[in-house]
């Protein structure tokens, strides 16, 4: 019975199983691209993608892509949740707001954010508003619903309580709605951070000049497989930045939960 | 003269068929301890939150200080059970809450929630969050919160209810002190009869199906409440004649649940 009973791996030695198995799968991908069983039109090996990075490193693009994409990702998707937030918190304890706005927010709702980009384009041409307006679009309808949802999730019993202390209706949804839902809410708010970089991405591979999804497109099309790799690689670098960022933001607001 | 602080006159109160209280009268004097006694389902708590405002009455009205209630008023400051403490602010900002509401400035009224955070006892833990509290500690940030308001009247909704009999002990004795501090009305539900005979004034046993007075009775038992005063003649003659009006109402209830 005893050999059942195994020690608990301590998280640094799980943390060096994570690094192997991500230096196993780079191993494997150059080993398998240099064996000539797959073109590296089709697919490069990482040692290829990492000399274009340094390339493009050195002639300054590089940069210049990853802070447009994060830029435009930023703006559209604070955008949203500034107005996703309290108009959520609202419809969220209004009856009589949720059936004026029910009718608009069940038709945008299954509207992805790709089918705006030619609306957009007609409207503000190939230009940053065009960008923020599809992260916008993309990210504020979800970020409502997620909102209302939070809303739920308050003990009625805190409302009456704060009511009783006097506290008049805008009073109680800055003061008892917003912190009360905030956990839910900034569980909400990663998941249209995320949204929000597919967004970016779709409207920049359709039109844009600079950004991680043009650089994929344009890669494309100079038959430049390498940087398309690194355009992912980098998205994918992006997003988990981001994320890091999101969670320390959330240690420092949810202080109150430990 | 005392005059009266609560004024209920005529209230039914029904929800749909439940005809839960049934033309009460009833008046509370400014400074009164009103204990309101009575099994589960005869409307205390209904009564209670007739006068919080959280409830309308169907028939009759509710007067506070010479001012009908018709929504909720921070005339009445309730303790709830279950403490209703915001778990995102610690003490110091909870007892602060309704200062905040009304706009006082800060210094001000991070004075005035300190002067009662020592009142029950809590100097301190200002700066602790509820969940770092036990429920007797909770409860006592929940009166002082109460209290910093300054209302005119405090409601209790079987405040001790959730508590052990040792912390529940001590909670009564700091009531009973903060009651003669403040001179505060109070009205306090509980189905403990003890309770009710430690604290009160006044107590009032209500009756169910439809809720209503059926007893009302002046509590002279003399202060200070120590436990020996549990063992006195007039405590025993006073809990006997409470029990007997309750018992009889209880079966009464379960004969016309029977029926």
């Amino acid at each position: 019975m005893a050999e059942v009973v195994k020690p608990r791996k301590s998280a640094g030695s799980l943390a060096w199983l994570s690094v192997l198995s991500l230096l196993g799968f780079l191993a494997a991908w150059e080993l398998i691209c240099r064996s000539g069983a797959v073109d590296p039109i089709f697919l490069p090996p990482p040692s290829q993608v990492w000399a274009r990075a340094s390339t493009m490193f050195g002639q300054g693009t590089l940069l210049g892509h990853v802070l447009a994409s994060t830029r435009r990702v930023m703006v559209g998707f604070l955008a949203a949740a500034a107005v996703a937030i309290p108009l959520g918190i609202w419809l969220g304890t209004s009856r009589i707001a949720r059936a004026i706005f029910d009718p608009v927010i069940s038709f945008l709702r299954p509207l992805p954010s790709m089918s705006w980009i030619p609306l957009s384009l007609l409207w503000f041409g190939i230009n940053e508003t065009q960008k923020y307006s599809i992260v916008f679009m993309g990210s504020f309808v979800p970020a409502l619903l997620y909102v209302m949802e939070a809303t739920r999730s308050i003990d009625p019993l805190l409302i009456r309580a704060a009511r009783n202390l006097g506290a008049q209706r805008w009073q109680v949804m800055r003061e008892v709605l917003l912190p009360g839902c905030l956990p839910q809410i900034i569980s909400g708010m990663k998941i249209i951070l995320g949204l929000s970089w597919t967004c970016v991405i779709s409207a920049e591979l359709v039109a844009a000049k600079e950004g991680l999804g043009f650089m994929i497109m344009n890669g494309k099309e100079f038959f430049q497989t390498d940087t398309v790799v690194l355009g992912m690689v980098l998205i994918s670098f992006t997003v988990l930045a981001t994320d890091l960022v999101v969670r320390a933001l959330e240690r420092w607001l949810l202080a109150w939960q430990r | 003269m005392t005059t009266s602080m609560i004024s209920i006159r005529g209230v039914s109160k029904s929800f749909g068929d439940n005809h839960v209280l049934s033309n009460l009268d009833l008046e509370v004097k400014k400074g009164e301890f009103l204990v309101l006694l009575g099994a589960s389902g005869c409307g205390k708590s209904t009564l209670l939150n007739l006068m919080a405002g959280f409830e309308k009455p169907t028939q009759g009205s509710v007067s506070v200080n010479g001012k009908r209630i018709d929504d909720v008023t921070s005339a009445c400051g309730m303790v709830f059970q279950q403490y209703a403490l915001f778990p995102w602010q610690t003490v110091q900002q909870n007892v602060e809450f309704g200062l905040k509401m009304k706009k006082m400035p800060k210094g001000e009224r991070a004075e005035i929630a300190r002067r009662f955070i020592e009142m029950v006892g809590l100097k301190g833990s200002e700066d602790k969050y509820p969940q770092a509290l036990s429920g007797g500690m909770k409860q006592r940030v929940s009166i002082a919160r109460v209290l910093a308001n300054d209302p005119d009247v405090m409601l209790f909704d079987e405040p001790f209810a959730a508590l052990d009999a040792m912390t529940r002990q001590v909670l009564q004795d700091q009531l009973l002190s903060i009651y003669e501090q403040s001179g505060k009305t109070i009205v306090f539900i509980t189905h403990s009869i003890d309770e009710a005979l430690m604290l009160s004034t006044r107590m009032v046993i209500m009756g169910s199906r439809p809720g209503r007075v059926v007893q009302d009775l002046r509590n002279e038992l003399p202060h200070p409440r120590t436990a020996e005063i549990q063992l006195s003649e007039d405590f025993i003659s006073l809990k006997r004649s409470i029990w007997e009006t309750v018992q009889e109402e209880v079966g009464r209830t379960l004969a016309v649940t029977r029926g």
